[in-house]
């Protein structure tokens, strides 16, 4: 089905507010998670998984010079936090290809409310999902054996990395989802997600990574949302290790929105 | 769809003839996953980057931990677990195409043909047997391009072959009997994370010796950690028909459960159609 023929409502025309539209939006996408138990599995069972496998099969990665921790878990759990966060966040900017294959989406493009509903919606619907992801996970790491000497603000720094990605990750889906309006962009978005996570040190700190991945990792934004998720279990939270998290948030985020708007205009000529 | 089904006692066919009829559908299936490269290049590309990955980033490991004795670089470690990935993932494929075939009603029609019942498997499980023996060449080929000998030689190139067609029609069986069962390519598709679950808590990535508690003491039990671990001798220290035969003989065993099941879900569905 294509959404080119019907016309868009101009700019200007576009009085309505934006926010009952967004708000709206969130809650379908979860009232629709929590209607299809299945998607609820992949939410929580993917993270909680790698959180097991990685944990359980590189036991012993802590043993090489440069692991910065000797319980493995203390590094693995915010991973799954982070990488969980962005299946949530993918998870619901995939949600929108089924309501451009129902038409669903049309009907939203042709109401007279501004189009930032539709970006704010799924945002507001990831960040609820991922809170949820990383309740989960940071119990079963928790229940593992994981160690939180951060504290409080160990929680705060994994908590903003985790939301960061989500966003970060709604926007990738967006953006894509608005180029390849079908389901054929789930392996792509997937295979993106995947580069990303296993291309930075998500499971090996950079000093010990001896190969070509090394300078991917260096340079890969995630490398140091990484750094602030596992900041508060590796120690004490710093400035000087959250900033570059924090920016790295940002950039991204920018970057991948403007993917994300300039892809609803090619939906919508 | 209504089809006329022969009666399975009604079709007498020669053995000669069976055995045409399988190659024929076997010829058919090769040529489908040819056609095909978006279903079987994830299955070649995606092993291979999990393992360039990890040489990369997990490359030290052979140096400091447990279990790596012997072995030059993680690379080679890994070419037996690539191997079994692929051809776990590749497999899935056939499963996949027999659902399809019955979606698409070309099975009814093959039912309604004096066709050998057991070729219809038969002829799909040598494909993607065949197809396994590909994935390890190339495999082997583009490994060895990156350093990687294996160990036993020829032998041992033999046996990886031998070891990858055999594993073939083991998640090919288990999947054609699933896809005979439901019907559904996409409930073949489903069992894909549990291959995944079963590739990753066993040796495949990383040994057992470097794990530990009750995680160690379920890959160590994992059949997938039989299989990989003697071809994975065969890699990195050299011919060893002991190992070869607890590799290839688990996986044989659990080829003959695969067949047999699917074989039963072949009798139930044309009991069904009947």
């Amino acid at each position: 089905m294509t959404t080119t023929a019907i016309p868009s409502v101009a700019p200007s025309e576009r009085s309505a507010s934006w926010v009952p539209v967004a708000w709206a939006l969130a809650q379908r996408s979860l009232v629709t998670t929590l209607r299809v138990p299945a998607a609820v599995v992949p939410l929580v069972a993917m993270p909680m998984f790698f959180v097991i496998a990685f944990s359980g099969s590189f036991s012993r990665l802590s043993d090489l010079p440069s692991f910065p921790t000797d319980n493995v878990l203390d590094w693995f759990v915010p991973f799954g936090v982070v990488q969980g966060a962005a299946f949530a966040g993918f998870g619901t900017g995939f949600g929108t290809v089924r309501d451009i294959e129902t038409g669903f989406f049309d009907r939203l493009l042709l109401a007279p409310g501004s189009r930032a509903g539709l970006f704010v919606g799924p945002v507001i619907a990831s960040i609820v999902r991922t809170t949820f992801t990383v309740a989960v996970v940071l119990a079963l790491g928790f229940a593992l054996g994981a160690t939180l000497p951060g504290g409080a603000l160990g929680l705060l720094a994994i908590w903003a990395a985790a939301m960061g990605m989500a966003v970060i990750a709604t926007g990738w889906a967006l953006g894509l989802v608005f180029r390849v309006p079908n389901q054929r962009a789930g392996p792509i978005l997937q295979i993106g997600i995947f580069f990303t996570t296993f291309l930075s040190t998500g499971n090996v700190p950079l000093p010990d990574q001896i190969g070509w991945t090394r300078p991917i990792a260096r340079l890969n934004p995630l490398t140091n949302i990484l750094e602030l998720s596992r900041q508060g279990f590796l120690g004490d939270v710093t400035w000087r290790t959250t900033w570059p998290g924090l920016v790295a948030i940002a950039g991204t985020t920018a970057v991948l929105w403007v993917f994300a708007v300039t892809g609803l205009r090619k939906l919508t000529p | 769809m209504t089809v006329a089904v022969l009666d399975p006692h009604e079709v007498r066919i020669g053995r000669r003839q069976a055995v045409a009829q399988a190659s024929a559908l076997a010829r058919r299936s090769i040529r489908g996953t040819i056609r095909q490269p978006q279903v079987w290049l994830p299955g070649l590309l995606f092993p291979m980057f999990i393992a360039a990955v990890n040489t990369s980033t997990m490359g030290k490991a052979v140096e400091f931990l447990p279990g790596f004795e012997g072995v030059d670089s993680l690379l080679d470690f890994l070419l037996p677990a690539s191997i079994t990935q692929s051809v776990l993932f590749g497999g899935l494929t056939a499963g996949s195409d027999t659902a399809t075939d019955i979606q698409t009603g070309f099975f009814d029609r093959l039912l309604a043909s004096p066709v050998s019942r057991t070729s219809i498997l038969v002829g799909r499980l040598a494909g993607a047997s065949v197809t396994g023996a590909f994935q390890a060449v190339v495999f082997m080929a583009i490994y060895g391009a990156f350093g990687v000998r294996v160990a036993a030689g020829l032998p041992g190139a033999l046996l990886l072959i031998v070891y990858a067609m055999v594993l073939a029609l083991v998640i090919g069986g288990f999947a054609a009997m699933l896809a005979l069962r439901t019907g559904s390519a996409e409930a073949v598709q489903n069992v894909f994370p549990l291959t995944f679950i079963g590739l990753f808590i066993s040796s495949a990535f990383f040994p057992t010796s470097s794990m530990s508690g009750l995680y160690r003491s379920i890959a160590t039990r994992n059949p997938v950690t039989w299989m990989v671990d003697g071809m994975r001798h065969q890699v990195i220290v050299g011919l060893d028909w002991g190992e070869a035969a607890t590799s290839i003989g688990v996986a044989a065993g659990l080829a003959v459960l695969a067949i047999y099941g699917a074989q039963r879900a072949l009798r139930t569905r044309l009991r069904r159609a009947a």
